[in-house]
């Protein structure tokens, strides 16, 4: 079966997987506790914070009990539903009778299948009745719309999914190992940190049996859906217009004018990006509270249990997302200030925001509580707080090393107006050009990459919004303005924060990762912005929507003009070849432990728990110094010997450079490299060591020709393979010769 | 009352059911003649002596001449050539003949290595050099003659190994070995693992558990503990006593040394010897090439020599065993259980009858036992032949003169396809079958190990010699390491049993109870081989014996593709591909059958064939 369309289906099983549990299931139970929440985008928000929340904090707690396995994770799945059951166990017993007696009339053929046929039939006009016809008159443009968000999300985001199928970004392999150790339930393996999305991605392979390493190739397709629908639902509840939100997003997915680094993340399965689905619900539960009259009612009580359980993901998940919920609740603070002060408002939402803190920070707590330290990005965090901004710049979150854009952070110090020593005495008007011209520049550079126009036009965008969020004040629209000017606030507030480093304030984003939340809210900026144009224009009148989709027509248009982006085909850590063997491997291989893979690093936690891994760089040098008489056996019946012809460029960021390099003999000759940790597989590094393995591969076939056989090979990558007998294993420790030049660079760190 | 419809009804169905049980045996006795022999035939129209292939011997000279003919294209098949350093008449030397004529394989042979370097002097190298280390001056410069050997690309066997002192103290020959160090001057193990993947069969350990004195165990488990260098392969080693040695550091005994050029392959023990060695040489040259094609016989068949008795003999004895007489002991109880087996195994059975074992008694012969036998031999495939062979002093000449009288009179005559010699020498053979009684026979079955003689061949220009690879009444792990080679070498098995010993036990293992558990063991061992090939009679054994003896072909391989073209032989004729990762996908001009991982069973029944390989696995992702 082609890879394609393997990585295809298995999308949509990951897709089925999780929307299943954190849709379907919270629809099934919550459909009528939530009856009274207007709107279908409001409640598609609820059932998906709730199903994420029920689900996360399910797997903790199994987890933090160490009982966590495919039997009670499915059973507390399940067990919500019994509750219901039961309460109706009356009307369940002789609806399962009818249903049965149902199939027993079908089966026992007391039902003939012309009867079948017509029955289906009558279904089938009830269908396409006048009922059914109106509801698809009515409803019909969105969910073409939605279609083509969700296709256009597979287009740019997917394509790379389907033909790259290794890892995009290095530190997936690190949160593979996290994952891995939770089947032993050893949640926190390297430490404290927010494992929300671990325990999302645990659950998915423990009970749907989806194996770790192809959720993080994949999973990052169903997640960059499920963020781009959840901003999309999330406007739905504010804009006046249903199609202005449409306008906004598509600006965004296709404009080409931002700088790729803005959303190269979206590739890859990371909890930063996964955090970011629980930003705009908080920040839209908040609201929706806000404008409650009875905020001891019903509904205000469950908006705020809905913005407490969104704050806590966010915390769970990535603290990033907290801190930028945070800003968002500044904002909202600050646009909906007529409101958010008065004591009553105010006590019951700061109280759900500590809630919703403490229910994240909960089994941290827990954890830490039992002798689990932090991990060591969380130190990170938590310093950050004291420590010097200009301290804080070189740092990293988990273990991502720098972005290109952090090359700036590291010596972008001129820019900013704040960092001029001894400046003398300016007036504010003058201080706030700096700062403006402060922010530019790095918006320019971080978000936008070279197009002073765009960063412009950025500000602008934020400017316009507050401008039509305080006209609209004026047009005494207060609940709508207070959402403009919330955004607006919000957005203002991002755009100060990325320029933290140049303004002298506390970087608590690291700011090439932060201009992927900025990127994103300009979603909502350019929707608000239409929508309250479109509201000014049109009012509450129906031709509002026409005028929706004619901007979106417009903004499709202008995007034409300016540039449409396309997809990024990006270069992965492992080889397509890599991971096609992987796939083979594991289907070839039912029995565990039974096989080995020497390759370098990454595979050997995506085998885990089905196989065994030998490091590349320990299996040569163990034969590097051959006089020695040293003896590599491998004690599995199948060994895999993964080669990079081509090696990967292995450069710690997420990147679309293609390696050119291939092995040759020069690489071979060099030593090897004796740094510790993953360095031998970094750029030059790898190239030698992977000329090294050639090489050896090469003489290993010489030698035994008739039992190494190439397994699978492409352009840039081959695997062979050697069986053995249990009993009878081979020595694979050879003279290559190429042993020597190792041996010697060994002998000196000595 | 009872219409008459229903009347004739159950007339009818009573007629057929009276019919049925009273004349469908009468029936079969008058259209069969069991007094017959079906397997007599005219030996004349198969393949005989005169077309057989013989190993030429130096056919590597001039190697310039052979090439120019290459070129031009005249020359005839090129094959390889497999060389002996042990003397043009020794016992290894006589070994590697024989396996060169049954792989259609050219062969010189030479005294001493020094001998071999002048000898090969301009001439192609060869490809195989079988070593009897006692030729090899190890001191000397003969370690740099074979590793010279190596170096350009000729695989050597080591057929046993010099002493371990000798490997100590020269670094070369060690290197040339495959020996790091000697771990021990002398081990002895409890037995022997052999690896699968080198004879057919699979993976096999010769081990006698604890408390379990069945005395099978019959292998050489003494003999020098080596530590291997690297680049080795081991295919057998031996389970020393004290398991505290990795597994991959016991005690190898059969291994290989790849140089990357060639192998070097190294038998540490007696195992090259008999036919035994002709199985070891073919999974040897199995290993060197990405695929091997050679003839095999196809023919499996079991022998009860000196069975039946028809006479009531030794009854005294037979009763204080069996409380029945010789006769009722030879049908009621050995019978169903030789015939349950050959119902359970694909493998063809012989009967060479003795009709009396004494002819210095008073028991004779019955004539309606001898009819009853063949009756029953008829119905299940089984040949009868006879035996002039066994513990009687009875001179063959009056032997067969006795049998023929007995054979006139009970049934009016019986010609024979097949004999029993035993151990007679060649001469004794030829002689006795020149008796008017045995002019019909074609094919003359001989003991297990008879030395100085093939495995098979011609005895004279018509009459084929087969000998027995085993007793089937001695099974013991040697035994089944013996089968095992000779099915690998030659597709052959060919298991004696002689009956005799029912007849006449000398002690209690001489009993049919334990003589049946070693004859079942003996084929129940080789299960897994003996389901692969076919079982034949000892005449239909001859057939294909003539024309895997007639056999010339040639193959060559294009891609996915080997081609494969063989002379006629007046029949199809069957060859083993021994593949790596790779199986048969299809075989024009004949069929294929899967022995095991690697291993098929072509039979070619046309003059050309085309057998297409695929991987043996295919990616189920790419």
């Amino acid at each position: 079966m082609p890879m394609p369309i393997v990585n295809t289906l298995q999308i949509l099983g990951i897709m089925a997987g999780y929307l299943g549990v954190t849709l379907l299931l919270p629809w099934i139970l919550l459909r009528k506790g939530l009856r009274e929440v207007p709107g279908a985008a409001m409640r598609f928000l609820a059932y998906f914070m709730a199903g994420n929340f029920y689900i996360m904090n399910l797997v903790f707690l199994l987890q933090l009990l160490h009982i966590s396995n495919r039997l009670t994770l499915a059973a507390g799945t399940l067990l919500p539903l019994l509750a219901p059951l039961y309460r109706h166990r009356k009307e369940v017993m002789p609806r399962l009778e009818r249903m049965f007696s149902k199939v027993r009339v079908l089966l026992g053929r007391e039902t003939g299948k012309k009867t079948l046929l017509i029955r289906m039939g009558r279904r089938m006009k009830r269908l396409s009745s006048g009922e059914t016809g109106m509801w698809l008159a009515a409803h019909g443009p969105e969910l073409l719309l939605i279609l083509g968000v969700v296709l256009l999300v597979f287009y740019l985001y997917g394509s790379n999914a389907v033909r790259v199928y290794g890892y995009v970004s290095s530190d997936m392999v690190l949160h593979n190992y996290w994952i891995n150790e939770m089947s032993r339930n050893n949640i926190f393996a390297d430490g404290v940190y927010p494992f929300g999305m671990h325990c999302i991605f645990y659950y998915m392979h423990a009970v749907f049996g989806v194996p770790v390493y192809v959720l993080f190739r994949l999973f990052g397709v169903v997640q960059t859906l499920m963020i781009h629908l959840v901003i999309l639902a999330s406007l739905r509840t504010v804009c006046r217009s249903r199609y202005a939100p449409y306008a906004g997003i598509a600006a965004y997915m296709l404009t080409d004018r931002f700088y790729e680094y803005a959303y190269y993340r979206f590739y890859a399965s990371l909890p930063q990006e996964f955090g970011m689905l629980f930003i705009f619900p908080a920040a839209c539960f908040a609201i929706a509270f806000l404008r409650e009259r009875n905020v001891k009612g019903r509904r205000a009580r469950q908006y705020l249990a809905l913005f407490a359980i969104s704050v806590s993901m966010t915390l769970a998940v990535h603290f990033y997302g907290t801190i930028v919920t945070g800003l968002f609740c500044v904002g909202i603070a600050v646009g909906y200030a007529f409101r958010c002060f008065r004591w009553q408002y105010l006590k019951r939402i700061m109280l759900a925001g500590v809630i919703g803190l403490l229910l994240a920070v909960l089994p941290m707590a827990a954890a830490y509580a039992m002798g689990t330290p932090l991990q060591y990005s969380l130190n990170w965090g938590m310093s950050i707080i004291t420590a010097d901004s200009g301290e804080n710049d070189a740092q990293d979150t988990d273990g991502a090393a720098s972005e290109e854009g952090q090359e700036k952070s590291a010596d972008g110090q001129g820019d900013g107006a704040g960092q001029e020593p001894a400046a003398p005495k300016q007036s504010l008007v003058r201080r706030m050009q700096g700062v403006l011209h402060a922010v530019l520049n790095d918006i320019e550079y971080y978000v936008v990459h070279g197009r002073p126009d765009m960063a412009r036009f950025l500000l602008g965008s934020i400017g316009a919004l507050l401008l039509l969020g305080a006209l609209w004040m004026l047009l005494r629209k207060y609940e709508y303005g207070a959402a403009l000017l919330s955004v607006g606030v919000f957005m203002a507030g991002l755009s100060l924060v990325q320029s933290a480093i140049t303004l002298g304030i506390p970087q608590v984003v690291e700011v090439s990762r932060h201009a992927m939340y900025y990127a994103y809210g300009f979603a909502a900026v350019w929707s608000l912005c239409v929508d309250a144009v479109l509201f000014l224009l049109f009012g509450e009148r129906r031709q509002i929507d026409l005028g929706a989709l004619g901007a979106l027509a417009a903004v499709c248009a202008a995007v034409g003009v300016t540039g449409i982006r396309t997809p990024v085909l990006l270069s992965a850590y492992e080889t397509n070849g890599a991971i096609t063997c992987l796939n083979n491997i594991l289907r070839e291989n039912k029995d565990g432990d039974t096989w080995t893979i020497c390759s370098a690093n990454d595979e050997r936690w995506m085998v885990y728990e089905y196989g065994r891994h030998y490091e590349l760089i320990t299996f040569l040098r163990d034969m590097a110094d051959m006089e020695k008489g040293p003896t590599i056996t491998i004690p599995t019946s199948t060994v895999y010997f993964f080669v990079e012809k081509v090696p990967v460029l292995y450069l710690d960021y997420i990147n679309a450079v293609r390696p050119e390099k291939t092995v040759s003999l020069e690489g071979a000759k060099k030593p090897l490299s004796t740094a510790g940790g993953i360095y031998p597989y970094i750029e030059e590094e790898r190239w030698v060591t992977m000329s090294h393995m050639y090489y050896w591969a090469q003489e290993f076939k010489r030698l035994y020709p008739n039992e190494m056989e190439v397994y699978y090979e492409s352009d840039d990558f081959v695997c062979y393979r050697v069986r053995q007998d249990g009993y009878n294993l081979y020595d694979f420790a050879i003279d290559y010769g190429y042993n020597k030049a190792a041996g010697q660079e060994q002998e000196k760190v000595r | 009352m009872i219409s008459r419809r229903n009347y004739i009804s159950i007339s009818i169905i009573m007629g057929v059911v009276l019919f049925l049980c009273m004349f469908i045996n009468n029936l079969k006795d008058a259209w069969n003649d069991y007094t017959v022999n079906d397997c007599v035939e005219d030996a004349s129209a198969y393949p005989s002596r005169a077309g057989i292939f013989l190993p030429a011997e130096h056919a590597g000279e001039d190697a310039e001449a052979e090439a120019a003919e290459a070129l031009t294209g005249a020359a005839a098949v090129t094959r390889n050539r497999v060389v002996c350093i042990g003397g043009p008449d020794g016992e290894l030397a006589r070994l590697v003949r024989e396996w060169a004529m049954y792989t259609r394989r050219d062969m010189d042979s030479y005294p001493s290595a020094e001998a071999y370097r002048e000898g090969e002097n301009n001439t192609n190298p060869a490809e195989l050099l079988v070593v009897d280390p006692e030729q090899i001056r190890w001191e000397g410069e003969d370690t740099g003659i074979l590793k010279a050997c190596v170096d350009q690309g000729t695989h050597l066997v080591f057929q046993s190994l010099p002493d371990p002192s000798v490997i100590r103290e020269n670094e070369a020959a060690g290197e040339l070995l495959g020996i790091r160090s000697v771990e021990q001057e002398e081990t002895t193990v409890e037995g022997i693992h052999l690896y699968e993947g080198f004879l057919l069969g699979g993976e096999k350990i010769y081990r006698e558990e604890e408390g379990d004195e069945t005395g099978y165990q019959d292998m050489e488990l003494t003999f020098p503990w080596y530590r291997l260098d690297s680049a080795t392969r081991v295919y057998m080693r031996g389970l020393p006593e004290d398991e505290a040695a990795k597994p991959e550091d016991y005690p190898p005994i059969i291994w290989r040394k790849s140089f990357g050029s060639a192998f070097s392959f190294v038998i540490n023990g007696s195992y090259m010897e008999g036919p035994a060695g002709l199985g070891l040489l073919s999974a040897i040259s199995a290993e060197l090439y990405p695929y091997e094609l050679y003839p095999v016989v196809n023919a499996q068949n079991i022998v009860l020599l000196n069975y039946p008795g028809v006479a009531d003999e030794n009854r005294d004895v037979m009763e204080q065993y069996y409380s029945r007489s010789a006769r009722q002991v030879f049908q009621e109880i050995v019978w169903p259980g030789v015939s349950t087996m050959l119902q359970k195994y694909p493998i063809g059975s012989t009967c060479m009858m003795t009709p009396q074992y004494d002819y210095e008694d008073d028991a004779l012969p019955d004539g309606k036992q001898l009819l009853f036998y063949l009756k029953m031999f008829n119905e299940q495939s089984v040949e009868t032949g006879i035996s002039i062979s066994g513990r009687w002093d009875t001179p063959p000449a009056r032997k067969l003169a006795e049998d023929q009288a007995f054979f006139e009179e009970a049934a009016g005559g019986y010609d024979f396809a097949s004999l029993y010699a035993g151990d007679m020498e060649e001469e004794e053979i030829l002689a006795v079958l020149q008796e008017e009684a045995l002019s019909s026979v074609r094919t003359v079955v001989g003991d297990p190990g008879r030395e100085g003689t093939e495995l098979f061949g011609f005895l004279s220009e018509y009459v084929t010699g087969q000998n027995a690879v085993w007793d089937g009444l001695r099974y013991s792990f040697r035994g089944d390491f013996t089968i095992r080679c000779v099915e690998t070498a030659v597709g052959y098995l060919s298991l004696s049993c002689d009956m005799e010993r029912v007849a006449y036990p000398q002690e209690d293992k001489d009993l049919w109870e334990n003589l049946s558990r070693y004859m079942a063991g003996s084929v129940d061992s080789c299960k897994g081989i003996i389901e692969g090939f076919q079982g034949t009679t000892v005449s239909e054994c001859d057939i294909r014996l003539r024309r895997f003896l007639g056999l010339d072909f040639e193959d060559s391989r294009t891609g996915d593709t080997i081609r494969l073209r063989a002379n006629e032989t007046g029949g199809p004729v069957w060859f083993l591909l021994r593949t790596h990762q790779e199986a048969v996908k299809s075989v024009e001009g004949g069929t294929f059958t899967k022995l095991e991982d690697g291993a098929f069973l072509i039979e070619v029944t046309a003059e050309e064939a085309s057998i297409e390989l695929e991987p043996a696995e295919k990616r189920y992702y790419y």
